[in-house]
């Protein structure tokens, strides 16, 4: 195209165009994520407080210092560990429910709607609802299994009228992770819907004719084409899961002791409720590089997988 | 006997007819074309007796046995799909032996058999060189030779095709084709052929079966179908260009292109029609000339002739002329229901 000929009303013109079209995505970065980014590497590297705001490097002071704590090397084994089995169960159901709401049945918008609602809900009200449903003494859990025997004084479980779901070291965690996972599994669940429907009807329909029964269509046509997919999935659970602490700031705050303390907990009380502004960025930004390292690692998997 | 036998079949998707009440018998080791335009119910027939469509009413037939209930597995019918359906996971070894594997049981292989078997299917069809690529690295015509492969080695009773070449390129198409029909008269295998393409079906069909609206139009060798419609649809739907249809009193009359010549040409002008033929525009396609142009009392319908290259007389445009059919080339239609009439019927008719 010649110079003379650019369009005379400024949205024909592709540039402006172009930067109006990223300009909101581009401020939402850098002030949402760009910004505070760098606010916490610059906090990591020095020793501001909220009572002494002026930013002195000191180095890695801080990450020295965290490092040798025990609590922190507690905490971080506790996320890594709760990250991991969440989303192994976290994918073996999501794969099942997939499966499940892609066949053909009566009422099935019905019942993705109600199964979508744990995402859907905000955090922080859906773990008041779970707050309540395991609680120490007038959790309706403990209610049924009281009812049924269970519990109680011949009860089979336990001789008390409750088991304490957030008070124990064991029931705590457990409580935890089974939280955790009810609140992921509809989004990894939709993503592997969204792979499990991408896959050419024709392939199904030739597995058929061929003469696959299910499992083996699953096992063999399914779940590896919809391998890129499940990474993606995983990619997305782990990394809201390793950063989160809304579930535990609400439902144990961290206990009994440190049980349930998890990195960004941790972070946040040392930083925000501490007061030691350095440390807390110090130690969020411990999950960084391995964070990173992982998200690198798995969408190399799946872009290689894709082009197989 | 007939290997597969298909009686009063139906499927209905709501109120859509896809199939309409088609019986329909095919015999052991032919090749038979289903032809019909893009919605006839061609494909769904077909899913029908490969087993991934439900019959909303009638039976199928497979060997003899009732498969209308039963699954695909158990029918003993293997396909191919237009898009070819290769597993895109699996290398070209491990797609071939996938229904080898799936019916392992029921075909009681051990794994010696199936790495044979595989070997010499793909020997024959010529791709053996290929079992250890992946179907992004093949060609299109590969890939159509890996698809037949896999659909081949069970030694189906029936093997279904649904427009397996129309992904090929045109040049790579009449070879495909020339190639697809020797390897089923050699393998003497009965296939059953998914088309909308005429040229395809006249050239590999023993028999063709045209369908439209979800019924079966006509049945019959390619020549007498072409020959011989049994009716306007057919009549109209095979041939390129396509016959010209005309009306008269109470009926309508037709004749292919190519057997509307200059009356010059035609050696026995008694037992032909004489049309006045007014020349529109005149189409070199290097071994015809296509004209275009009105028959005198019929000019609200376009007509066109087809005369081969080596007749030298000249057409020019604008120009009128005495054209002739023979009597035996002209097919009368039902003016309400499009079915043909015998030209003695004709009488009676009016």
């Amino acid at each position: 195209m010649s110079r003379r000929a650019l369009p005379a009303f400024p949205f024909d013109n592709r540039r402006v165009v172009g930067i109006l079209f990223l300009t909101p995505a581009l401020l939402y970065i850098l002030l949402l994520v760009g910004f505070p980014f760098l606010l916490a590497i610059a906090f990591g590297f020095s020793d501001v407080t909220v009572g002494d705001t002026d930013l002195n490097f000191v180095g890695l002071q801080n990450y020295m210092a965290v490092w040798e704590n025990d609590v922190f090397r507690q905490v971080f084994e506790t996320t890594i560990r709760f990250t991991l089995i969440s989303q192994v169960f976290i994918l073996i159901f999501a794969n099942i429910l997939a499966i499940i709401f892609t066949q053909d049945f009566t009422g099935k918008w019905f019942a993705r709607f109600i199964f979508i609602l744990p995402w859907a809900t905000p955090v922080s009200l859906a773990m008041i609802g779970w707050l309540w449903m395991l609680d120490t003494k007038y959790s309706p859990i403990d209610y049924l299994l009281l009812q049924t025997g269970f519990l109680g004084p011949d009860g089979i479980l336990s001789n008390n009228r409750n088991l304490f779901w957030l008070a124990t070291p064991d029931l705590s965690q457990i409580s935890v992770i089974f939280v955790q996972v009810w609140r992921m599994t509809p989004l990894a669940t939709v993503i592997l819907m969204a792979g499990l429907s991408s896959i050419p009807t024709d392939i199904l329909d030739q597995a058929e004719v061929d003469g696959a029964r299910f499992m083996r269509a699953l096992l063999q046509i399914k779940l590896p084409l919809i391998l890129p997919i499940m990474v993606i999935a995983l990619l997305f659970s782990m990394i809201t899961m390793f950063g989160d602490m809304t579930v535990v700031y609400v439902l144990t705050r961290g206990g009994p002791v440190d049980y349930t303390r998890v990195l960004g907990l941790y972070s946040f009380q040392v930083g925000i409720e501490g007061g030691n502004l350095a440390q807390g960025a110090a130690i969020s930004l411990f999950a960084f590089p391995l964070l990173l390292a992982m998200a690198i690692f798995m969408l190399r998997t799946a872009s290689r997988a894709e082009v197989q | 006997m007939s290997i597969v036998q298909v009686t009063g079949l139906r499927k209905y998707f709501d109120a859509v007819r896809a199939v309409d009440g088609v019986d329909l018998a095919i015999e052991q080791g032919e090749f038979l074309v289903i032809l019909g335009p893009s919605g006839c119910g061609k494909t769904t027939l077909m899913r029908m007796i490969a087993g991934l469509e439900k019959p909303t009413a009638g039976k199928i037939h497979i060997g003899g046995e009732d498969v209308t209930d039963l699954p695909p597995r158990k029918r003993g019918v293997s396909m191919v799909f237009q898009s070819y359906a290769l597993y895109p996971h699996m290398n070209v070894f491990n797609n071939i032996a996938f229904p080898l594997r799936a019916q392992r049981r029921e075909l009681k292989f051990d794994k010696r058999a199936i790495r044979e078997k595989v070997e010499n299917t793909a020997r024959l069809l010529e791709i053996d060189m290929l079992l250890d690529r992946r179907p992004r690295q093949l060609s299109g015509g590969q890939r159509q030779r890996v698809a037949i492969a896999r659909a081949m080695v069970t030694k189906p009773a029936v093997l279904l095709l649904d427009e397996p070449l129309s992904n090929l390129d045109a040049k790579l198409r009449a070879n495909a084709r020339d190639e697809l029909k020797d390897f089923q008269r050699s393998s003497d295998i009965t296939a059953v052929f998914v088309t909308h393409d005429q040229i395809e079906a006249m050239g590999l069909g023993d028999r063709i079966v045209v369908m439209s609206e979800g019924k079966i139009q006509q049945i019959g060798s390619p020549q007498h179908i072409y020959d011989d419609p049994a009716n306007e649809f057919v009549a109209t739907f095979l041939g390129s260009p396509s016959m010209n249809i005309l009306s008269s009193d109470g009926f309508r009359f037709g004749f292919r292109p190519e057997h509307f010549l200059p009356k010059t040409l035609n050696d026995n002008p008694d037992n032909a029609r004489i049309l006045q033929y007014y020349v529109k525009r005149v189409e070199y396609l290097g071994s015809d000339r296509l004209v275009y142009g009105y028959v005198h009392g019929h000019e609200d319908k376009l007509t066109l002739a087809k005369v081969p290259s080596n007749v030298r007389v000249s057409l020019d445009i604008e120009g009128d002329y005495e054209f002739a059919v023979h009597n035996s080339d002209i097919k009368y239609f039902d003016a309400v229901n499009g079915r043909r009439i015998e030209q003695q019927n004709l009488a009676r008719a009016l």
